[in-house]
């Protein structure tokens, strides 16, 4: 059995595949452009996370437990309580910062204060005089205020060496570093080359923070004791401060970033269900060709198992070809992917570098099963197909056409059935979750229609045929080639569905995802032309590339709102709050009641008012959905006075952050946390002010006071639509190749159609059609396709946005998107879909016009 | 004396230097000389209890300055480090040839350590060298298997050692120490080994040296020698030792006679040869543990010998020999025994200066 099985699939399929060569690569390449983008964006993906978790392993080095400073600051002088407590073998303090290079512009490095005393059991790095291993100065480390320790990795993509100095800039101002030591990380990897190190009291002086410590690390003489151990530190250090192990903070940052990447996944799978279509396509296509070779080797006693598994070992062969090479494709896209994918997590969630792209097994195993799977899937119905043909009647090549044309009733209702299911997925993502429940809608509408197309294909086919040929009596003959078109799309009626629903997910896709990022974009634009009321903003330069990280200094402040042309200026403060397993973005603002929030409901006035005289904090439609929490609600918050409860008072829209936001006036911060510190201030403009000369006059005044970046509305404006581009910047990737794909199928589709139906061509030219006519007739043909795709692509692509934007981004994000229609771009879809298909359509007809008769028309 | 650090000379900067004429002053000079850039309280000694149990001890805290005095700032990060802090305690016990020690290295961050808050003169975390107002001093230290808890009181009063208020340790000019010691100090005390306790007595002496930029180049260690001998009388000799095998003609020693009055001995006027040698098992130093030592002016001839082989300071990447020693000999042709601490450094990797 197995033995026949390779001879037959030897002679019937591998010698097929040699014959079509286009065709295999054709499959091979859209199963590897699948595998290659989930690849990619599972390596994307990864690598982000890897290169996150070991800057923290740099950070914690061997730290079983960590105290991790609360917003207000971890005192110093807790460290000898601590060093000393029972269960505790090491303890070494530790301070964090970031700096700004002015020299390498668009560079940072993130200072870690270590202290050489009493850091060693924890060191997971070397420090060393620059160029001898093993020797180190430890007065030049301890004495020199500006000494820093840099990796290998910064020093040699910079050029740096030993002595050279550096300005940075932190909280604005400026600073110069010596360069003087090198950290190499050890056995465990290399470190995030943007680390650098320097002593301890030399950082708290740098970064303003004397007294104050970022961190304790811990070792502990009995691990099994953390708990307990954990317990009885609490009373030595503020209640809010965290007592955790580095991973559970790990954990934190990995969850805030799980939905980001789910997203990311969930797109990258599209790409594999659009080559889905165009296998299914493909396979069907061979079977239909091969039907004398069925029928002969059914004839033969071939079981109708071994037809099924010789098309599926087809398929699966072209499959297997196409994930080694979409293996490879995806570690090459997954280069380009992985810096975009970054460079969004940076400037939306937490700061990251990513230098090297990290590859597991499972990854690759992974795709490699979708990619197998998706090809099975695909394959299976003409697979099955196949294996149902009748010996005799596949023989008889006349009876192609009537099979053919057989339209189930079924696959309509299936169709609805599946939109049906659409509306169910959406309604339990939303109220139920888990949100991913969301993708299954999307699934559901595209897969629905594509059911739905026969019919609306033979719906469409009749009607035309009836009036086509009405006009045709009257107009003439000029019609025939439209006429006789209409009545072939019914004819083929199985072969064109395949077709026209394989480009109608593509155009879905495509519309859906356009009409998503246009209505975002446009709900944003309504969002910022509400609440972006302040005619400038300005924060120290380093916050513009490493989030808010620089603190304004007080004197600026003073200087604004004296100044003459400023009628108030709002500050802002934005910390990271640990709850559970969460980190909840709090942001502290002072306004006056300028500050235009949009509430969902309620009077806004009155949540305003009672927002800056009362405590109580508002929250984002986002943070609601994700916490699901509602208004009047309690939210607990770590004080330093302990778990404290605040009074969602009001929810308001906010599109800045997927994970939520919790304001709090600073009345009601000053006094829990007694820290007045602000990242960035708005300042209002009495009528009549210019926002350039404030903006020039502070700049001027503050220069000594360090770099500041100022905006002004419309520069900020443009500055957050810059970063929403950025972040859809892979979905457009991945939508161009989704219709790459759609219109490679339109061009194999065809070519396809043109065999299967060379005798009927034939026919056609033998009773008088000429090579022109038949051409014609091929052209409109593929342009009808194209119609009928642009059609129901534009119906499905509809009804998949409203998804997209009310059932997945709320599910995910928690936006409430209003839904707006790109109208120029949607109408303009159909023309370049048609001329797409026509275009498609050129080389088939060609080919078609240049039939060689006798040898088509011998079978008759 | 001891000195520890070379390469301190290029971060040197505004540090005083130990220039002649210093005029000492006491009890003001058993304390803090911040100004300049080394400084150490050395206190070695031989004790027994009254079975005749042996035991010797090494209590010694160093000061190294990081940041000149002027340069700092009270107000600054308390992690800032002004001066660097360590100490380094030994035990040696003859009869269990014992020999246990430990370095201690602090920031000082907290007060765990310092110098002269007006009780102690200088401590880190237990380890304590502390004055009284009786001119007594107390020393305090621990390590998992031994500690001391001591008294020493003077009977000779400090004597200066050098010339014009001076130690060189080299011709060129600033290579030099402002060096006194008390060279005969009655002790009595407790020293625990491995959880028994001694009531002991004895004899202590206590070396104070500070000076910035002391080491001249080409200068790789050096032998030091301190001994009292039952006549009341005592005696110091060093020899620093340079690259081409010979020693600096700077070199020096001091003998004290019984009523304190000393004599400052040259490097003409002593003559120093080891006898035999012992390697260390842990770090590979070959050192020279015993002496042949001639004072011709003094018709002195005596023989250095330790009753512990082994008992080297295996710190990383300094290493020292320092124990306590018996010597035997004639003066005047009568004989002369005494006891005493030996001190050997640079026999492992080429000194430099202090690294952790």
């Amino acid at each position: 059995m197995t033995l026949q099985y390779l001879r037959l699939f030897r002679w019937h399929v591998l010698r097929y595949i040699a014959q079509h060569r286009l065709l295999a690569l054709l499959n091979v390449l859209s199963v590897a452009l699948g595998v290659a983008v989930y690849l990619a964006i599972q390596i994307a993906n990864h690598s982000a996370n890897r290169a996150f978790a070991a800057s923290v392993d740099l950070v914690a080095g061997k730290a079983e437990l960590q105290i991790t400073a609360p917003v207000g600051g971890l005192r110093d002088d807790v460290l000898p309580a601590v060093t000393q407590h029972a269960g505790i073998k090491a303890a070494t303090p530790l301070v964090r910062g970031l700096v700004t290079l002015p020299d390498l512009p668009g560079e940072y490095l993130q200072i870690l204060g270590i202290d050489v005393f009493t850091n060693e059991p924890f060191r997971t790095f070397e420090l060393s005089d620059f160029g001898a291993q093993g020797s180190f100065d430890v007065q030049g480390w301890l004495g020199d205020p500006r000494a820093i320790a840099l990796s290998e990795e910064f020093a040699r993509l910079h050029k740096l060496a030993a002595g050279d100095t550096l300005r940075a800039q932190v909280n604005g101002r400026e600073h110069t570093l010596r360069i003087a030591f090198l950290m190499r990380g050890g056995a465990g990897g290399t470190p995030d080359e943007h680390f650098a190190a320097m002593d301890i009291g030399w950082a708290q002086e740098l970064f303003g923070r004397r007294g104050m410590l970022g961190a304790i690390q811990l070792q502990l003489t009995d691990k099994a004791k953390r708990d307990e151990i954990i317990a009885s530190l609490r009373p030595l250090v503020p209640p809010d401060a965290g007592i955790a192990s580095p991973a559970q903070r790990n954990q934190q940052i990995e969850n805030m970033l799980g939905g980001f990447q789910l997203n990311l996944t969930a797109m990258s799978l599209v790409s594999l269900l659009v080559g889905m279509f165009l296998i299914y396509n493909t396979v069907s296509a061979s079977v239909v060709r091969r039907r004398r070779e069925i029928g002969i080797l059914r004839s033969l006693g071939v079981t109708r198992n071994e037809v099924r598994g010789l098309f599926l070992g087809e398929a699966i062969a072209l499959g297997i070809l196409g994930v080694l090479v979409g293996c490879i494709g995806g570690v090459l896209l997954a280069q380009v992917l992985v810096g975009t994918v970054a460079k969004t997590i940076s400037s939306l969630y937490v700061l990251l570098s990513v230098r090297e792209t990290a590859l597991t097994p499972w990854m690759f195993a992974s795709a490699a099963v979708l990619g197998v799977l998706s090809v099975v899937v695909a394959a299976w119905l003409p697979a099955a197909a196949a294996a149902k043909m009748k010996p005799a009647g596949a023989l008889h090549a006349g009876a192609v056409v009537e099979e053919a044309q057989t339209l189930s009733p079924a696959w309509f209702w299936f169709g609805l059935l599946c939109i049906f299911a659409a509306g169910v997925a959406s309604y339990l993502a939303l109220t139920t979750g888990p949100p991913w429940i969301g993708f299954g809608a999307a699934f559901f509408v595209l897969v629905g229609f594509s059911f739905i197309v026969p019919s609306v294909t033979s719906r469409f086919s009749a009607i035309a045929s009836r009036v086509l040929s009405g006009a045709m009596r009257r107009v003439g003959k000029a019609l025939l080639e439209p006429t006789l078109a209409a009545g072939n799309l019914s004819r083929s009626l199985v072969r064109n569905s395949v077709t026209i629903a394989a480009l109608a997910a593509a155009v879905a896709m495509t519309i859906g995802v356009s009409v998503m990022v246009f209505s975002f974009r446009k709900t944003v634009e309504v969002w910022l032309d509400q609440t972006l009321a302040a005619d400038l903003f300005i924060a120290p330069g380093s916050n513009e590339m490493a989030g808010a990280s620089g603190f304004m200094p007080p004197e600026a402040i003073r200087y604004l709102e004296a100044h003459p042309s400023v009628a108030a200026v709002d500050t802002f403060r934005e910390l990271n709050l640990p709850v559970r397993d969460r980190t909840v973005i709090v942001a502290v603002v002072r306004g006056t009641d300028r500050r235009n929030v949009q509430f969902l409901y309620g009077d806004g006035a009155a949540i305003m008012q009672r927002f800056y005289a009362e405590p109580c904090v508002i929250v984002s439609e986002s943070f609601t959905r994700r916490h699901r929490m509602k208004d009047g609600d309690l939210l607990e918050l770590p004080t330093p006075q302990g778990p404290r409860q605040f009074p969602i008072a009001g929810t308001f829209y906010d599109y800045t952050r997927d994970q939520g936001i919790v304001y709090m006036s600073q009345a009601t911060f000053l006094p829990i946390w007694n820290d007045d510190r602000v990242h960035s201030v708005a300042v209002y403009l009495h009528p009549g002010g210019s926002p350039a000369d404030v903006a020039s006059a502070f700049r001027t005044e503050m220069s000594a006071a360090g770099q500041f970046i100022t905006f002004s509305n419309r520069e900020l404006r443009t500055r957050i639509f810059e970063i929403f581009d950025q972040t859809f910047a892979v979905t457009y990737v991945l939508r161009t190749i989704a219709v790459i794909v759609a219109i490679i199928g339109i061009c194999l589709t065809l070519t396809t159609l043109i065999t299967e139906r060379t005798r009927e061509l034939a026919v056609l030219r033998a009773i008088g059609g000429s090579a022109a006519q038949l051409r014609k007739l091929l052209l409109w043909e593929s342009g009808m396709i194209g119609l009928l795709a642009a059609l129901v692509g534009l119906a499905s692509g509809v009804c998949l946005s409203f998804v997209l934007t009310g059932v997945i981004n709320r599910a995910f994000f928690g936006w409430t998107i209003q839904l707006a229609f790109p109208w120029s771009s949607l109408a303009f879809t159909p023309v370049w879909i048609v001329a797409a298909g026509i275009i498609a359509g050129v080389f088939p007809a060609w080919r078609a016009g240049r039939l060689a008769l006798a040898g088509a028309l011998r079978t008759e | 004396m001891t000195v520890l650090f070379t390469a301190a000379c290029c971060l040197a900067g505004d540090w005083k230097l130990a220039e002649a004429g210093w005029r000492y002053e006491f009890p003001r000079d058993h304390s803090i000389h911040e100004e300049f850039k080394t400084e150490w309280w050395y206190f070695t000694g031989n004790l027994a209890d009254s079975s005749g149990r042996r035991f010797g001890y090494q209590l010694t805290f160093f000061r190294h300055g990081v940041r000149h005095p002027a340069a700092r700032d009270p107000e600054m990060s308390r992690f800032v480090v002004g001066d660097l802090k360590f100490s380094h305690f030994t035990v040696t016990d003859v009869a269990g040839r014992q020999f246990q020690f430990q370095q201690k290295t602090s920031r000082g961050a907290f007060g765990e350590a310092g110098f002269n808050d007006g009780e102690r003169i200088a401590w880190i975390q237990s380890w304590t060298l502390r004055r009284d107002r009786d001119d007594v001093f107390h020393l305090s230290a621990d390590m998992p298997d031994a500690a001391i808890e001591l008294q020493l009181r003077g009977s000779k009063l400090p004597v200066i050692h050098g010339e014009d208020g001076i130690s060189r340790k080299a011709a060129s000019e600033g290579h030099a120490s402002h060096y006194y010691s008390m060279t005969r100090l009655e002790t009595s005390g407790e020293v625990r080994i491995g959880g028994r306790s001694f009531q002991v007595t004895g004899q202590s002496w206590f070396d104070h040296e500070w000076a910035t930029n002391q080491l001249a180049p080409g200068q790789i260690g050096w032998d030091w020698l301190s001994v009292q001998f039952d006549d009341n009388t005592e005696l110091m000799l060093y020899q620093m030792r340079l690259e081409n095998g010979m020693s600096d003609p700077s070199s020096s020693g001091t003998i004290i006679s019984p009523d304190g009055s000393s004599m400052h001995l040259t490097r003409a006027s002593y003559t120093m040869k080891p006898t035999r040698f012992w390697k260390s098992k842990r770090t590979g130093a070959q050192y020279p543990i015993a002496w042949q030592v001639e004072v011709p002016g003094q018709r002195m001839e005596l023989t250095v010998t330790t009753p512990v082989e082994d008992q080297e300071l295996a710190l990383l990447p300094l290493a020292y020999w320092e124990g306590a020693v018996e010597v035997e000999g004639t003066r005047d042709g009568k004989p002369l025994r005494g006891r005493g601490y030996l001190e050997l450094t640079g026999y492992g990797a080429p000194l430099r200066e202090l690294s952790r």
